[in-house]
């Protein structure tokens, strides 16, 4: 009798951890039905750690859609490969709208430059939707140091050391073309991600790094980094005062951008559903404080004009990169 | 001052209290629950929250953090399952006193010392905050090299096993280490043309493999139908002389943890490692460590809380995430509109006293739930094992799950599983291996940086101070159980050259 009571206890205990535990995981219901898209809750797959500017635009704008089209959009974070393991699972999804995400013009444009061929993913495999939003590469070194601008990098007379995100990023892309194309002697010290990079410029570890303006403008404002250059095609309404690369006289232009994506072969009527969400979210004041607070500029074309963007910024930098002799995959 | 008193009124108000309570709640509940970690509730969590105020919602994550390390270490005494990495050591003496009866000793200790240690860590933290976080800036890639390398050391001194396989586990764990895309070249390494296995294998994944599943399989084996522990959990409160032989561990494992907290990456496992490595160093009996010595659990237990803790300090003060969790709270904050670094002090003063207090808060409320809520979760251990393994089992699989969406891990964790239950089998401890694993990026990375930095010349890791002091003490710790090991031969044939021996040292 007491054994049983033990186990009955045992069985409870069980079933209130496992019930906790279901917690965390997501159930979807699909949306091919038949009827008006969305018929049940939908899974954003995000190819980043919680915490980076990829998952809280995923998180932002799921939440957007969520409000306006009334089924929860939940969000997957399938880190890895530069988010080439999410973009595996919407790839292989049915072509339904259940499964979509947001993905990173990087993956697409630059990755390519630093991986295998049967590594890279093609935007062909997927349908573009429209676009999000653009965020911007900004050249900064510690205050401590006497450089102002890329004129000052050239005249520092050593070998310099720049940080980047990680192999195969914007960030190394950015920087690579600007001392290689400055003719500036340097050396480049990958780390994994912007906050390890930030931290090693805030304690003069490294002399500049390239990182997402949304990393770095808050020690940019209060003056503990000096920015030197941004790598838009203007100056950026965030960074009003610092000029970009072209205005310095190099030609190099590399932004990071995003846009939403279904798998190939998605119904018009549910992209166009989607698509009138999301742009129903960026009337929101809501959004438009969130991209104002991380620093992203809005991009929000429909999804051929982000397609025919990720070509061209693909021949651009696969030219620059051949002119220069810079090999992304090796960055020793 | 002004602003640090009006921070505890933030706290008092009624509803931050009830968020406390409920983040503190949550954290002692997923702490328990092997495999759901705080960084993975705090993302569940967060679309919830961002609906509160701002204030009350950090309360309360912050709640979760350090809850979950009270709630870790109730599964790594009772169930040899380290609900968090750095509850990893706690398993050694926590497991060991657990099988003689004394699991709600080894309980009450670990609560008292997670209290202290915390208390101590907020307070330095209140005082100390803006001139820590300046130092910690110091730390670059040689630093962390040099570091990464004195906790490869300390490994091969822990474990109760023996020493010369703690050393093979190890070597395994550094081999380990090196699989995935190499992050400086981009050459695949061991990732046989997978995707899957491109960034490497998951430390979360391993560990629970090793010691989750292996452990269960291992159980089940041995104990096939018995009762886990047949004893009665007696008095958590701790005997007078308990209280004793913990108090300098807990003193110790306090400002230790406090210090390797604020290093942006690891600290509170960092943390938990040395401080038991400690103890057992300074211990005049060694010997009990594995068996069940209460310092064994006190210091670890109390580092990490004083870790977590003081990991608050580089994100509130830099807005530099330290770890997975803190990454979590800056998301949060992020999402709250609240941007975390420099600025934070002198724009939100509120918010910065209000979680730092609300702290203070915090651990009183885990110290009050934690010592009766152990007679609740001791009663698990009465459970047989056919019953508990396939719920353990369950359990851990979702939990692997959840953390990157992945069925793959479920597969490596599986992989991993079976390798730590053989190991046990013919005598390996897993732990070496885990946390060589953990180390052996950590390492690599950080010596390639430094001589990327360098120029190639490897003078620069002891000629910069704070390097060449951690490898000093590199140099020190390895000489040092060599010569005492000499010593002791010495004294046991009385030599002539005792007395010389002893000036030299």
């Amino acid at each position: 009798m007491r054994k049983q009571t033990l186990s009955l206890a045992a069985v409870a205990t069980g079933a209130a951890l496992a019930l906790s535990a279901c917690g965390g995981v997501s159930t979807t219901t699909g949306g091919d039905d038949g009827g008006a898209y969305p018929s049940g809750s939908v899974e954003m797959y995000v190819g980043a750690d919680p915490g980076g500017s990829s998952d809280l635009i995923s998180r932002q704008i799921a939440g957007g859609l969520s409000d306006e089209l009334g089924e929860t959009f939940s969000v997957l974070n399938r880190s890895g490969s530069n988010g080439a393991l999410a973009a595996a699972e919407v790839q292989q999804a049915e072509p339904d709208g259940s499964i979509i995400s947001i993905q990173n013009a990087s993956l697409f444009a630059i990755t390519p430059l630093a991986v295998a061929e049967d590594e890279v993913t093609s935007i062909d495999d997927f349908d573009v939707v429209g676009g999000v939003s653009r965020d911007d590469y900004v050249l900064v070194t510690n205050s401590e140091n006497p450089w102002t601008s890329i004129d000052d990098l050239k005249g520092a007379g050593k070998k310099l050391t720049y940080g980047t995100t990680g192999v195969g990023t914007g960030a190394q892309l950015a920087c690579a073309l600007t001392y290689e194309s400055g003719d500036i002697d340097s050396e480049a010290v990958p780390f994994d991600g912007g906050a390890p990079a930030l931290t090693a410029l805030l304690g003069n570890q490294v002399d500049t790094a390239c990182l997402q303006t949304g990393e770095a403008i808050e020690n940019i404002e209060n003056g503990k980094l000096t920015a030197l250059s941004v790598y838009a095609p203007e100056r950026i309404d965030f960074l009003p005062d610092v000029p970009t690369a072209t205005e310095q006289g190099l030609d190099v232009e590399v932004y990071q951008y995003r846009f939403m994506t279904t798998p190939k072969g998605t119904p018009q009527d549910v992209k166009d559903t989607i698509w009138e969400g999301m742009q129903a979210t960026f009337e929101t004041e809501d959004y438009q404080a969130f991209n104002e607070q991380n620093s992203l500029t809005p991009l929000e074309v429909p999804g051929d004009e982000v397609v025919e963007m990720l070509e061209s910024d693909r021949e651009r930098y696969a030219s620059l990169v051949e002119e220069y002799g810079i090999d992304l995959g090796d960055a020793s | 001052m002004d602003a640090f008193l009006d921070g505890f009124s933030v706290v008092t108000q009624p509803g931050n209290l009830l968020y406390c309570l409920i983040g503190v709640l949550i954290g002692m509940l997923i702490g328990v629950l092997p495999g759901l970690g705080p960084a993975a509730t705090m993302a569940i969590l967060l679309p919830i929250v961002v609906t509160v105020d701002p204030v009350a919602a950090v309360i309360m994550l912050a709640g979760i953090y350090y809850g979950a390390q009270y709630g870790g270490t109730i599964t790594s005494v009772l169930l040899r399952l380290p609900g968090e990495a750095s509850s990893v050591v706690t398993v050694f003496d926590g497991f060991a006193l657990a099988k003689q009866g004394k699991a709600g000793t080894a309980l009450g200790i670990a609560a008292i010392g997670s209290f202290v240690g915390a208390t101590v860590s907020i307070v330095a933290l209140s005082l100390t905050a803006p001139i820590v976080a300046g130092w910690a800036l110091d730390f670059g890639p040689a630093e962390y090299a040099a570091l990464a390398l004195l906790g490869v050391l300390l490994i091969a001194t822990i474990g109760s096993g023996h020493p010369v396989k703690a050393l093979i586990a190890a070597s395994v764990g550094l081999l380990l280490a090196t699989v995935g895309r190499d992050s400086f070249n981009n050459s695949q390494r061991f990732t046989f043309d997978s995707l899957q296995l491109a960034d490497g294998l998951d430390f979360v994944v391993v560990a629970m493999g090793l010691f989750g599943v292996g452990e269960i399989l291992y159980n089940l084996e041995e104990r096939h139908g018995k009762v886990h522990v047949p004893a009665a959990v007696a008095n958590v409160w701790p005997s007078r002389t308990e209280l004793r032989q913990a108090a300098p561990a807990i003193g110790r494992g306090s400002a230790l943890g406090f210090f390797l907290g604020v290093l942006p990456g690891g600290g509170a496992v960092m943390a938990s490692l040395a401080a038991y490595a400690t103890e057992k160093r300074v211990s005049k009996t060694p010997e009990r460590f594995g068996r069940g010595a209460i310092e064994g659990v006190a210091a670890p237990e109390t580092a990490n809380n004083a870790a977590a803790t003081s990991s608050f300090i580089p994100l509130l003060t830099l807005g530099i995430p330290a770890n997975a969790s803190m990454g979590m709270l800056f998301a949060a904050l992020l999402v709250l509109g609240i941007t975390p670094g420099p600025q934070l002090l002198e724009e939100r003063p509120d918010l910065f006293w209000g979680v730092v207090n609300s702290m203070y808060i915090g651990n009183l409320l885990l110290l009050v739930l934690s010592l009766p809520l152990v007679g609740i979760f001791v009663r698990i251990l009465r459970v047989r094992p056919a019953i508990l393994a396939p719920i353990t089992a369950l359990i851990t699989i979702l939990g692997v799950y959840t953390i990157n969406n992945s069925v793959f891990d479920i597969f490596v964790m599986i992989v991993f599983g079976v390798l730590g239950y053989l190991m046990k089998k013919v005598g390996f401890e897993p732990g070496p291996m885990v946390l060589a694993f953990v180390l052996g990026a950590l390492l690599e990375n950080n010596v390639r940086r430094a001589l990327l930095i360098f120029e190639g010349d490897p003078t620069g890791f002891v000629t910069r101070p704070i390097s060449g002091t951690i490898l000093a003490l590199f140099v020190l710790a390895a000489v040092l159980p060599i010569v005492q090991a000499v010593r002791r031969r010495r004294t046991a044939t009385p030599h002539p050259n005792t007395q010389r021996e002893d000036s030299l040292r």
